[in-house]
């Protein structure tokens, strides 16, 4: 156990100061909506001319449900996920058909009865927040490139990007195990990988808080893996942060094998488990962040990605790999 | 203004609202703040007795300004009498008459007050009147005796407060000097008992200290009847004091010592009798709970819940105690960080706890919880929709409870019964949430939350029982004021939560 003191050298946020003091002032309550209902989520990132996962099918009604295995026929592989659903529940990962029945992830079978029972599920809000009535979204099922399949148990891994007033703060890439059954949620077993922000590097990675070197399930290493095209990751967080208007956000990335990355949501209330990834406390990011925005309100956008980069820059990690020049836009 | 400020501006504001109110309604209007508190009352009869001469009668008598104004219990017996009370600049004097009257006559008076009243010889401030005995009866040689008392208790004396200790100490203990031996003869002769008194009061007078007889009763039912008590009431320059000459130095004492009259004047004034005199008889009573608390016809903000008839307030019983669990439950949550399975089930829980034994209500519930989601896993295989499914769940926490309470009756526990009013909805919802996250995040999550639930719920339901704090949010509703202030304190508090010291114990700086 650590005392309150010890947390607070350290740069420790709690729940209560995550909420007090950085979302709560600004997070307005209205932007909410934009970053809860994933259509509009993407309809705004589309706008933006960011790359999302492609929309297949929106079911809204019943009948939208009847009719989906028609139109899902020739896609093979698709993923639902309820609209306004949080922390992944209710999405359902189809690899692939065969003759009518369909293949999750795990290689459970699934007839088409099944599967409408479920979108039916997440039309009468069982997985959305507030269990409200809600739509499902029917869209592209993301191939990750395979040195994301390398150092995961099943599922794809994701980035997770916390960004605040648009400055990356922390970066994170969370891995299944096969304790979290092919879920990335850390406190089901998942892993954190923390990532360097200058070079996007793995620097660190934990287990259940933890420190880890190697995948528990598979033989890999997990410290030293460089993101591909690292500043255009980046570059889409701090677009998501300028589209939604929110100060404290963390937005999830996929890397597609053939697309590149695609953001797949943003989450207006992130969890803390990144700082132990990292193993640096959110504060010492957050106030010279706070401090900067302060002085300079007008920063654009690829300054804040400098400023996050040369400031909290990992420096063992620095050492500049070829693909992490990379620049788009 | 920052929100720091607002923050503290709305904490202040709602202390001193709700504590200013309890205040006001335990000091001004008695209702007791301690549940086990023992309140007495008090009750004084004075009668008024004289021999009626045959002719018109009226008897005046002064009333105690305290129990007139406060409205306590009062009565009056008189047969066959007029009565009215008059009021006269803060005065009040009961007004009996009648005509042709003979033989003896008793009138009576009775009044009712709260042990811890004041005892109404509390200082009032008062200007000074025209010295009503100038004590210049006082001629020659007992003049001058007189003269040289007021010289020396001057002397040591720097107040009217310690003037009248010292004169009435002096008179006391018989001081034995020349001058006080001839001065207290004169009186003897005038006045017989009361000749300590007045001299008393006639030497302050010559001291510049205006004095004058005021009348109390000893509040001491052994005494039984009992003449009124002579007491002294002097001016200190802003204030008219009551005190005891017999025990000078101390100010009165509301438990032991009322004071009828004060102001001057006679106590009683009987015209068309002879030989009245007036006498008091004390009893002590337990007031109860109810009327001490009837509140009914205060205003608004005082009465509150208990403005109410009583069958609408026996709702409030419970209702009031909802903020006390919901304290626990932001407590719980927010500095110690217990996961609960909702945000307010543990607040219904406990409430249902209220109704039952501890341990069997904990019992029932874990029987009833485990039996429900055994259940409603047999129901998932049906791939019902959301809304049946949750109502098929109450449909068995109703069997469940049903057959649960029927086998603990045959068994010989009649106690099972009261589980009918364990309300269900609340563990058919429960049911229905903890497989949701049984199967989304685990059982560990699940049982984690139920568990962490659980153990908010019985500490709710702890303080929630304490008889105290019942007492309290039922007649001091207004301290749920500052239970809010507490709340919004806690709203603010950015600090870690001690689950998050276990959370971060292995975090180390790269």
């Amino acid at each position: 156990m650590r005392t309150p003191g010890e947390l607070r050298a350290l740069g420790v946020v709690g729940i209560n100061m995550r909420n007090g003091r950085y979302l709560l002032p600004n997070n307005p309550r209205k932007l909410y909506g934009l970053v809860d209902d994933k259509l509009q989520t993407k309809a705004l990132a589309e706008a933006e001319g960011l790359s999302v996962p492609e929309t297949y099918a929106i079911v809204r009604t019943a009948r939208d449900a009847r009719l989906l295995a028609k139109s899902l026929a020739d896609r093979g592989a698709f993923v639902i996920k309820p609209s306004r659903g949080s922390g992944g529940k209710g999405v359902l990962v189809i690899d692939g058909q065969e003759d009518g029945v369909y293949i999750k992830a795990s290689g459970a079978r699934l007839n088409r009865e099944e599967v409408r029972h479920h979108v039916d599920n997440i039309l009468a809000g069982l997985f959305s927040l507030g269990g409200q009535r809600d739509c499902a979204l029917v869209e592209y099922r993301v191939r990750p490139a395979k040195f994301l399949t390398d150092i995961s148990y099943q599922g794809a891994p994701d980035i997770r990007i916390v960004l605040f007033h648009g400055y990356p703060v922390m970066a994170m890439l969370r891995a299944a195990t096969r304790e979290s059954d092919g879920r990335a949620n850390l406190h089901q077993g998942a892993l954190g990988i923390g990532i360097d922000l200058a070079s996007g590097r793995t620097v660190r990675a934990i287990h259940h808080g933890k420190p880890v070197t190697r995948h528990p399930d598979i033989d890999i290493d997990l410290i030293g893996i460089q993101m591909p095209g690292w500043n255009q990751i980046l570059d889409i967080g701090v677009t998501c942060q300028e589209m939604t208007g929110l100060g404290y956000l963390g937005v999830d990335l996929m890397i597609d094998e053939t697309i590149g990355p695609l953001m797949i949501e943003v989450n207006a209330r992130p969890g803390l488990a990144i700082q132990q990834a990292n193993g640096v406390g959110l504060r010492r990011r957050l106030e010279p962040i706070s401090e900067q925005h302060h002085k300079r309100p007008g920063t654009g956008h690829f300054e804040k990605i400098e400023f996050s980069q040369t400031h909290f820059g990992v420096p063992g990690a620095t050492v500049a790999h070829p693909q992490a020049s990379q620049h788009c836009r | 203004m920052s929100p720091r400020w607002k923050l503290i501006t709305a904490v202040l504001i709602l202390i001193i609202a709700g504590g200013g109110l309890a205040t006001y309604k335990v000091h001004s209007l008695g209702v007791p703040f301690w549940t086990g508190e023992k309140i007495n009352e008090w009750e004084i009869e004075a009668r008024v007795s004289f021999l009626a001469t045959g002719n018109r009668v009226k008897a005046r008598l002064s009333l105690p300004a305290l129990a007139v104004e406060s409205k306590t219990g009062q009565e009056v017996g008189s047969l066959g009498y007029h009565y009215n009370i008059e009021q006269d600049r803060g005065r009040y004097t009961a007004v009996w008459s009648a005509e042709n009257r003979d033989e003896s006559q008793a009138l009576y008076f009775r009044v009712r007050f709260p042990n811890r009243s004041f005892s109404g010889g509390e200082p009032i401030p008062g200007e000074l009147q025209a010295l009503e005995n100038d004590g210049l009866n006082l001629a020659g040689p007992v003049g001058e005796a007189a003269e040289n008392i007021v010289k020396r208790a001057k002397a040591i004396s720097s107040d009217p407060d310690a003037l009248f200790v010292s004169l009435f100490n002096d008179i006391r203990i018989g001081e034995s000097s020349q001058e006080f031996v001839l001065v207290k003869r004169h009186y003897d002769k005038e006045f017989r008992n009361t000749a300590a008194i007045a001299m008393g009061i006639d030497i302050l007078g010559m001291a510049g200290v205006p004095a004058r007889l005021a009348y109390g009763v000893r509040l001491d039912i052994e005494r039984g009847s009992q003449a009124p008590v002579l007491l002294v009431e002097y001016y200190d320059g802003a204030f008219w004091k009551v005190r005891d000459p017999l025990e000078p130095s101390s100010v009165l004492d509301g438990r032991s010592i009322y004071v009828w009259h004060r102001g001057g004047g006679p106590l009683l004034d009987v015209t068309g009798g002879e030989g009245s005199r007036v006498s008091f008889t004390v009893a002590k009573d337990r007031i109860p709970l109810a009327r001490l608390t009837d509140l009914s016809r205060s205003p608004l903000m005082v009465s509150t819940i208990l403005g109410l008839p009583v069958a609408e307030r026996n709702a409030f019983r419970y209702i009031v105690l909802i903020p006390i669990g919901a304290f626990v439950v932001v407590l719980m949550r927010n500095i110690v960080g217990v996961p609960t399975l909702g945000t307010f089930m543990p607040v219904l829980l406990a409430l249902a706890l209220l109704e039952i034994p501890l341990l069997r209500g904990l019992t029932m519930f874990t029987v009833l919880i485990a039996g429900g989601l055994w259940f409603r896993f047999l129901l998932s295989r049906l791939n019902l929709l959301v809304v049946p499914r949750v109502a098929a769940c109450v449909v068995i926490v109703t069997l469940l409870m049903i057959m649960m309470t029927v086998i603990s009756y045959r068994m010989g526990m009649s106690g099972g019964v009261q589980i009918a009013l364990f309300p269900m909805i609340i563990l058919a919802w429960t049911v229905e949430r903890m497989s949701l996250i049984w199967e989304e995040e685990g059982k560990h999550s699940a049982i984690t939350q139920v568990g962490g639930s659980l153990v908010v719920a019985v500490l709710a339901y702890l303080l929630m029982r304490v008889s105290q704090i019942q007492y309290w949010a039922f007649y001091f509703p207004e301290l749920l004021l500052i239970l809010l202030a507490g709340i919004l304190i806690i709203g603010r508090y950015t600090g870690y939560r001690i689950s998050e010291l276990i959370r971060f114990r292995t975090f180390t700086h790269v």
